[in-house]
């Protein structure tokens, strides 16, 4: 896949595979989803109303009670969802102005997203779903996507159709196709909501190993089975 | 590549593609057999000394009882003649030029000799179906080139002769005949020798070539060389057009002979190819209709597996591949199978069409082959541009457009 300059300003340099230019900042300026926009709870996050600015190479855990508005956060910072008030800046740039085709090479390239529902597909295998993501940013070698599979746990189940999967082999396959992808930032959205405390920790190091590697920034949402990883901040929704 | 068309295929209804296929490839091939069959046929009605010819017409004027009376005249008139070249279905006109003065000829056959006053007359050699060699004539020159009906020629053989046993003469006898002629007038009288070097079908008088009347007329006429001609000969484009009919029936103009029949042809080869190839053109937008509806439906279908694959970074331009191939490679296929079609059905209908004229040349496939081409070209664009107008709008993160 050819790189394409990144639409938002930002410094460039040279990492270990290619040309790139980095996201260093994302700003929430007085954010609130529309729903929440009358309700006087909205007062008590730390989030909602505020201005709130994430760091590249930043650790932080969003948490909240459920209905509390993660899983719009995360749609609203992948562009998924527009219904928020407020400002949302990539590197000062609000996201609302930004171009369709500048989504496609930010998904490519700087946001990688591992969605509460998986968005995996049914009826291709563990291999070709991660392929399906893989193929479009030439970002791992074969031998890499193995391995990856392998220490998440999940190697024997390479080719096997996904629906054939358990929710929580599911969610680590989804975990590993996040991975297969440059990135600036990583949002988890509940990424060990399935999963016990073993493979929780499995996670978190494959996943801070690949953030240290990339220089990247980890936003991590949950509902009180967090992520076990030492966060920068945390910020209750 | 290959997994998006693993993952997006099994929304494929077999049935629809079936459905497109045959419609397409019926409306295609009927299109194109229409097209190819009319440009094959045409050559037929439209070249010279064809059968089924007929774009000539010679127009005189009604005879009335007030010209029996001799009032008023059945000559032409210079604006008369103006007004009928400046008609849109004329693309020329010819007057006749009649000798003004007595022709008497007579000829030898089977040892009787017969002897008559004849009549000459000219007309622009372009009007003329026949193209003899010998169809010149020097001023001053005793041998006059002439062409005379081919219906004389008829007329002796089955009437004349039999009924006076005589021997009956081919055409090629005919031509070899002298007639010996007397051109007396303006006080001159001399003796010339004619020879009749064609026949027409198309003017039923004897022709003469211009250059001699003109000469003639100046020696043995009686100075009236400005005499209007009372017959001229139109070449027209629409032979058979209402427009012409009316025409020439409000200005009181009558042609001669059925000439005009043969032009009904051409008429009905062009509605019956318009016909056939608009009920062609009808299916194959029917079939175009079926695909991009069955590719609208697959794409239905697909949309949650789309808008993930969109969520995960894939342009819309990328995620329509498959479905652009799909609806390429079946036009292609209906393409393909259509100029087929017209080939096998031109093996059937060319040894038809060929008895009707000598030296039937058809035309080749390479036009309608152009058009098969060209209107898969078009067909692919307005599904590739469909699919992926469709695709685009399940794009997430463009808010407020």
């Amino acid at each position: 896949m050819r790189e394409r300059p990144f639409p938002v300003g930002a410094a460039a340099l040279v990492n270990d595979r290619t040309l790139r230019i980095h996201m260093e900042t994302i700003t929430l300026q007085e954010v609130v989803p529309s729903v929440f926009a009358g309700r006087p709870d909205a007062a008590a996050s730390q989030v909602w109303r505020r201005e709130v600015t994430l760091h590249r190479g930043e650790y932080c855990l969003f948490e909240a009670a459920s209905g509390a508005g993660k899983s719009s956060l995360c749609a609203f910072l992948y562009g998924m969802r527009g219904d928020y008030e407020g400002r949302i800046l990539f590197d000062g740039t609000d996201i609302r102005t930004l171009a369709a085709s500048a989504w496609d090479g930010l998904r490519r390239r700087s946001l990688s997203f591992l969605f509460q529902d998986l968005r995996l597909f049914g009826e291709l295998t563990v291999a070709e779903n991660l392929a399906l993501k893989n193929d479009l940013t030439d970002y791992r070698r074969a031998e890499e996507l193995d391995s990856l599979l392998a220490e998440a746990g999940i190697a024997d189940k390479r080719d096997t159709p996904v629906a054939q999967l358990s929710i929580g082999q599911q969610q680590r396959v989804a975990f590993v196709r996040s991975l297969c992808q440059p990135f600036d930032f990583i949002l988890l959205d509940e990424p060990v909501s399935h999963l016990d405390a073993a493979n929780g920790e499995v996670l978190s190091r494959m996943l801070l190993a690949e953030a240290q590697r990339q220089g990247a920034g980890i936003l991590v949402t949950s509902v009180g089975n967090r992520l076990p990883l030492s966060y920068h901040k945390v910020y209750t929704l | 590549m290959k997994l998006l068309w693993k993952l997006l295929r099994c929304h494929l209804s077999v049935a629809q593609v079936v459905g497109f296929a045959l419609a397409g490839m019926v409306g295609m091939a009927i299109l194109l057999t229409s097209l190819q069959a009319y440009r094959d046929i045409r050559p037929v009605f439209t070249q010279p000394d064809s059968i089924l010819r007929g774009d000539f017409l010679v127009l005189s004027k009604r005879v009335s009882a007030l010209q029996a009376l001799g009032v008023g005249s059945t000559d032409f008139t210079p604006s008369e003649l103006d007004e009928l070249a400046d008609q849109p279905f004329v693309a020329a006109v010819g007057p006749f030029t009649a000798a003004d003065y007595r022709i008497s000829g007579s000829v030898g056959v089977g040892g009787m000799r017969f002897s008559t006053y004849l009549f000459f007359e000219s007309v622009p050699d372009r009007f003329l179906d026949v193209a003899p060699e010998a169809w010149h004539y020097e001023p001053g020159s005793k041998e006059v080139p002439i062409i005379i009906p081919r219906n004389y020629v008829n007329l002796y053989n089955y009437g004349f002769a039999r009924s006076q046993g005589l021997p009956q003469l081919s055409e090629g006898i005919f031509q070899r005949v002298g007639i010996d002629l007397e051109l007396s007038g303006n006080g001159r009288h001399e003796t010339f020798r004619g020879r009749i070097v064609g026949l027409s079908n198309r003017l039923n008088t004897i022709l003469v070539p211009e250059t001699f009347i003109r000469w003639s007329n100046e020696r043995f006429g009686r100075g009236a060389d400005v005499r209007n001609p009372s017959r001229v000969i139109v070449e027209t484009s629409r032979p058979v057009d209402e427009e012409v009919t009316s025409y020439l029936s409000q200005r009181g103009y009558e042609t001669e002979g059925d000439v005009r029949d043969d032009g009904q042809a051409t008429r009905m080869l062009q509605l019956v190819a318009g016909g056939t190839a608009g009920i062609g053109l009808l299916f194959s937008v029917l079939a175009v209709y079926i695909l991009m509806l069955s590719l609208f439906l697959m794409l239905q279908k697909s949309s949650d597996k789309l808008r993930d694959l969109l969520l995960l970074g894939y342009a819309p331009r990328q995620v329509a591949r498959p479905y652009v191939r799909l609806a390429v490679g079946m036009n292609i296929a209906v393409t393909l199978f259509a100029l087929a079609a017209v080939w096998g059905l031109r093996t059937v209908y060319l040894p038809l069409v060929a008895p009707l004229q000598e030296n039937y040349a058809p035309s080749g496939m390479g036009v309608t082959v152009l058009c098969g081409v060209a209107l898969c070209g078009v067909m692919s664009l307005l599904d590739a541009a469909a699919v992926r107008r469709r695709i685009a709008r399940l794009r997430p993160g463009v808010f407020g457009k």
